[in-house]
């Protein structure tokens, strides 16, 4: 077998080429196919410069020669072999580093704006510069966890202060303190209508709370504990929750929306359990064998990705009744899976944090090995975050104990 | 058969002599002549009678025809003797008697009148009786009746008889023994039948009593009280003829046989042509020579030839034959005889270490902040912090997912314990370090939960009476409170352990000392109270614990574990360790187990239903053991060892009486590194996942998934 008939095609409007089988060597790699390409495209139109490009075999990125690969996927040589390519997706470098003066426990990142929370009990709001453009100080205790309620007016943070940030006096206020909960808050979504956000606790409890800002106190303090009532001032208007979700046998470490009627949440008890955020209804649970650390779901594929206290980053479909089905496992990873996170804007990449100080971008095209390992940090990463720009540019940011915070930008 | 006299024959198998003639009489009877008969009549017909078996005397046609003739040849000698003695018709009356008993009398007995027969007048002497005989021509026919005494002479015929007798004829001239046989039932079917006797009716009418029986089979097998005959097994039944047999019998010895050994196949050296370098040089060959024939490594010198036909007879041929000889004849013929034991069956069938997931595999994270070796760690009840004293004189709290130092707190010496208070509404630590322990309230968690412990501890009210306790307590206050310090309890000795109870109001010390008394107290924070358990020094106190359920009190000395029952304040069990000094101990959640380990590199498990013997001991350290622990949840223990590893088993506990715990080694974990020949410190699991945490002499603390 030494030649392979092949047709290649594109969804990009951009580089397409003629719809005519190519005879191909089959020992060709990535590379050469890629010259293919190029020369097939200088040969239509004279201006194109060179463009890398990647290659899709039935679904599945191209990382061997074609010979091989078709013999792994049990393709027929025979008949003539169907190739997508696309521009290749180029390595992300570091572009930024932001230091902090304690570690970074979460990141959001805005358009504009990167919300970390650290473990100096602080909330520090960043321009995409790097600039340090806010510090927000007023917690009693370690941030867990940080969400924009509002892109670029309202933020909260992991102890349940939610504070009122003026972009353009640089002024924060604190409006709320959400009290409730009988563990640390670990975990914070805001819904996607920003009118509410769910949190999650070491108390095993899942907590909606109202985000319309108020000015009035849900809770009248009793008069008799004077020394709580001067706290309260200092960190706004006490606010009671909504609803209480119960379920959980361990502590939630990650809650997210999935749309606004539905809420899914991580535990240590090793389950994932989907909720109607309207009934307060468990709709389906799924179990896996480990504690989950961080889940993150994609509306672009409908798959939630969880990373948990083995090297497994595993992919699931939420709307699966019969109980736990992993659709995938990721396996690169040596240490426990801290964080994952889908691209808002590419269906089929997510980005996986884990205690091994090792940041990998996956394609669930080629589950067998990343696309790259981003190795900038020192030390362990506890939480990623993609941003998205109004140009869609995207910015993967890092963080990690060592004090860093890393901007990635994989192309412009 | 008779002429007024009873004459009977009687055959019998059981004689030696299988033909007897009895004859009795009630008449004065020559007995003596016919007994003479008898005799000669036995010998005659011993040859015909002996060595035939009684099934043919019985049963064949033949000898009844010959009993017949021997009867009739009988019938005929009783018709001549009782003629004999009718014609003389002197009958003596005495019957058969011996007759010397008339030796003495004059005469010899009675005739049929009763008259005296007298004794014939006897006056020959031997001169007269040799004269007799030698003159007398019938004296040799004259025999003398013993019954009358007198001489009677013999007749031709009887002479004749007599004769006949002796030659073993039949005494009558005209009984022919060899008719010629008639064959009654041959084999040829005869016209006529032999009777001429009509078919009994039962020959030709079906029998009522076969029909009977015939009935009660067929009922019985309708019953099934008889089963018909099973078909026989049409497969032949083998078997192993040598299966028992003796491996030293001849045969068995055939089978050892041990074949001779292998002569060497010739090399290159012994070619008549050899490669040159098989040759020997001039100071190899003088070498060889002065070498003794036994140390020489070749007992030949290789020599070269031009061809074969140059190759002199070989002559050391008889002596090579000899050495061959010898070397057969010194061959060891007997195999040694090994027991073949697969290796694999002496250890015991355990469960596979996979099939008993979840257990920590991995090292996941390392808690580095200590800078000196950590000597006990704790996990908070909610698993979400852990706590580690150490000899750098601090006492550090992380954060269990993150390995984060959340807190440090400086104490006044070396930490030699620490304790989170297992209540999970009580944030509280104890903490031993020199003669002190330390409650300190961390401040994590739930801010409730930690101002509910400040104002518990802050709303005791002094008793009035003041009692004359062995411990000083102390609130902290300035400095110490805000770090955390809450309680300050001084003891009179240096506090190695610190354990609380279940409940979270208790807490026990152990104090070790040889002399004293006092080395446990048992301590209630609510009340402030110190106790001392124990009146009598039982030895030095290693550990002690509390019975995660029961009112029971573990205590750990060098060599026992005696168990306590605190309510009625009595010893309850005893438990003999078996090793030498034990170290560490732990209860399982189910309190009916207690594992310990000592320094002599050794784990007990106690089964406290079963024996206050060890149940098993494990021996997989290679040094001392310094700590134990049980998972509260999942079936699993963990030791932790000087060798620097830390060994996770599994050990299930049944809640069926009837089976033993199942004990299986799972994992070796190891990730710290052997520092003052000290390894791992403590080790303890977390509440509520499978992992376990480990603090070693290297000054960290890891947590293994």
């Amino acid at each position: 077998m030494s030649q392979v008939q092949a047709r290649f095609f594109t969804e990009n409007k951009k580089y397409l080429i003629d719809d005519v089988p190519f005879s191909i060597p089959a020992a060709s790699e990535v590379a050469d196919l890629s010259g293919v390409i190029n020369k097939l495209l200088e040969a239509k139109n004279d201006g194109h410069k060179h463009v890398e490009f990647d290659f899709l075999v039935r679904g599945q990125f191209l990382r061997t020669s074609l010979a091989s690969h078709m013999e792994k996927e049990n393709i027929s040589t025979e008949e003539v072999v169907e190739i997508e390519y696309v521009e290749k997706f180029t390595a992300p470098q570091p572009e930024e580093c932001i230091m902090h003066d304690d570690w970074i426990s979460s990141v959001e990142a805005d358009s504009e704006w990167i919300l970390t929370g650290s473990y100096d009990k602080t909330a520090r709001i960043w321009s995409m510069e790097g600039k340090a453009v806010m510090t927000v100080a007023g917690h009693t205790d370690v941030v867990k966890d940080v969400a924009w309620m509002k892109r670029g007016e309202n933020l909260q943070t992991g102890s349940l202060v939610v504070n009122d940030w003026n972009s353009e006096r640089n002024k924060v206020e604190a409006r709320h303190c959400c009290r409730g909960h009988a563990g640390s808050v670990d975990t914070v979504a805001v819904d996607p209508t920003r009118t509410k956000f769910c949190s999650g606790s070491w108390d095993k409890m899942l907590k909606i709370w109202s985000a319309v800002p108020t000015v009035e106190e849900d809770e009248i303090e009793e008069p008799n504990r004077p020394r709580k009532k001067q706290k309260t001032e200092q960190m706004g208007l006490t606010r009671t929750p909504l609803m209480t979700f119960s379920g959980h046998n361990e502590a939630v470490s990650s809650v997210l929306w999935v749309d606004a009627e539905e809420l899914c949440s991580a535990s240590w008890d090793h389950t994932i359990r989907l909720w109607d955020a309207e009934t307060g209804e468990q709709k389906s649970t799924l179990t896996g064998s480990k504690v989950f650390n961080s889940i993150s779901y994609s509306p672009l594929c409908r798959r939630l990705a969880s990373g948990s206290t083995d090297r497994h980053v595993r992919l699931w479909d939420p709307r699966s009744k019969d109980g736990s089905l992993v659709l995938l496992s990721l396996t690169s990873h040596n240490g426990w899976v801290t964080a994952v996170r889908w691209s808002p804007s590419h269906e089929h990449q997510l980005v996986s944090g884990s205690l091994d100080n090792v940041v990998k971008l996956w394609d669930t095209r080629s589950c067998k090995a990343p696309l790259y390992d981003l190795a900038a940090h020192e030390d362990k990463v506890l939480c990623v975050d993609w941003t998205e720009n109004g140009k869609a540019i995207f910015v993967i940011i890092l963080t990690c104990l060592d004090l860093k915070l890393n901007y990635h930008y994989p192309y412009v | 058969i008779g002429y007024g006299r009873g004459v009977f024959i009687e055959i019998t198998h059981r004689c030696r002599t299988r033909f007897k003639v009895a004859l009795a009489t009630s008449e004065n009877f020559q007995l003596s002549a016919v007994t003479s008969v008898c005799a000669r009549l036995s010998q005659t017909k011993k040859s015909l009678f002996s060595d035939q078996s009684s099934a043919w005397f019985i049963s064949s046609p033949s000898c009844v025809m010959f009993l017949w003739r021997t009867v009739k040849w009988a019938v005929s000698l009783l018709v001549f003797i009782t003629f004999s003695v009718r014609s003389q018709d002197i009958r003596n009356t005495v019957g058969n008697i011996p007759m010397e008993w008339y030796k003495d009398y004059p005469h010899i007995g009675y005739d049929l009148d009763g008259k005296k027969i007298f004794k014939p007048i006897r006056n020959k002497d031997e001169l007269d009786e040799f004269l007799d005989k030698m003159e007398n021509p019938d004296y040799w026919r004259t025999v003398q009746d013993k019954m009358t005494g007198a001489d009677i002479r013999l007749s031709d015929e009887q002479v004749d008889l007599v004769h006949r007798l002796q030659q073993g004829k039949f005494g009558d001239v005209n009984f022919n023994e060899y008719e010629p046989a008639i064959d009654f039932f041959s084999n040829e079917v005869m016209i006529h039948p032999v009777t001429n006797r009509p078919q009994d009716k039962r020959s030709f009418i079906p029998s009522l009593i076969e029909k009977e029986k015939v009935g009660k089979l067929v009922h019985a097998i309708k019953m099934g009280w008889i089963k018909p005959r099973r078909p026989k097994e049409t497969t032949p039944q083998y078997y192993d003829l040598w299966a028992k047999e003796d491996p030293n019998s001849i045969l068995g010895r055939h089978k050892m046989h041990v074949p001779a050994p292998k002569m060497k196949l010739p090399g290159h050296q012994e070619s008549y042509n050899p490669p040159p370098e098989y040759l020997l040089s001039e100071e190899e060959r003088l070498a060889w020579e002065q070498q003794d024939p036994e140390d020489r490594k070749l007992s030949f010198l290789p020599q070269k030839f031009a061809c074969l036909r140059a190759v002199p007879a070989y002559s050391r041929f008889i002596h090579e034959r000899f050495e061959r000889c010898l070397d057969l004849y010194l061959c060891p013929r007997q195999r040694k005889m090994r027991v073949n034991v697969n290796p694999e069956d002496l250890i015991p069938k355990l469960p596979k270490p996979k099939d008993l997931q979840p257990f920590p595999t991995t090292q996941s994270l390392v808690y580095r902040g200590h800078s000196s070796l950590v000597r006990s760690i704790s996990v908070s009840p909610s698993g979400q912090w852990l706590v580690s004293g150490s000899d750098d004189c601090t006492v550090r709290f992380w954060e269990v997912s993150t390995a984060r130092c959340l807190k440090t707190v400086e104490v006044g010496g070396a930490v030699k314990g620490v304790a989170w208070n297992p209540n999970p509404s009580i944030c509280l630590v104890a903490v031993s370090y020199d003669d002190t322990v330390v409650l300190l309230n961390p401040g994590l968690g739930d801010r409730l939960v930690c101002t509910a412990t400040d104002q518990l501890i802050s709303s005791y009210e002094e008793p009035e009476e003041v009692m004359d306790q062995s411990v000083q307590w102390a609130v902290a206050e300035g400095e110490g409170h805000e770090q955390g310090h809450r309680l300050i309890l001084k003891h009179p000795k240096a506090v190695r352990q610190v354990t609380w109870h279940g409940k979270g109001d208790y807490l026990a010390c152990v104090m070790p000392d040889n002399g004293s008394s006092l080395q446990v107290v048992i301590h209630q924070v609510s009340k402030r109270r110190t106790q001392n358990p124990f009146r009598k020094n039982k030895g030095l106190v290693q550990c002690v614990s509390f019975h995660p359920i029961r009112p029971y009190f573990f205590v750990a000395t060098q060599r026992y574990v005696r168990v306590y029952n605190l309510i009625k304040q009595e010893l309850t069990k005893k438990l003999m360790a078996n090793c030498k000094w034990i170290s560490s101990m732990a209860i399982h959640p189910g309190g009916d187990n207690v594992i310990c380990g000592s320094y002599d590199c050794r784990l007990a498990w106690f089964d406290l239903d079963l024996s206050t013997k060890p149940y098993k001991v494990l021996r997989h350290h290679k040094k001392a053991l310094r700590s134990v622990a049980y998972h509260r949840h999942y079936p699993l223990f963990a030791s932790g060892s000087d060798d620097g590893s830390v060994i996770v088993c599994h050990g299930m506990v049944y809640n069926d009486l009837l089976q033993n715990p199942l004990i299986v080694p799972v994992k070796v974990l190891k990730g710290h590194t052997i520092t003052h020949d000290l390894g791992v410190l403590d080790v303890t699991f977390h509440p509520t996942q499978p992992w376990v945490f480990s603090s070693g002499a290297d000054g960290t603390v890891r947590l293994f998934t």
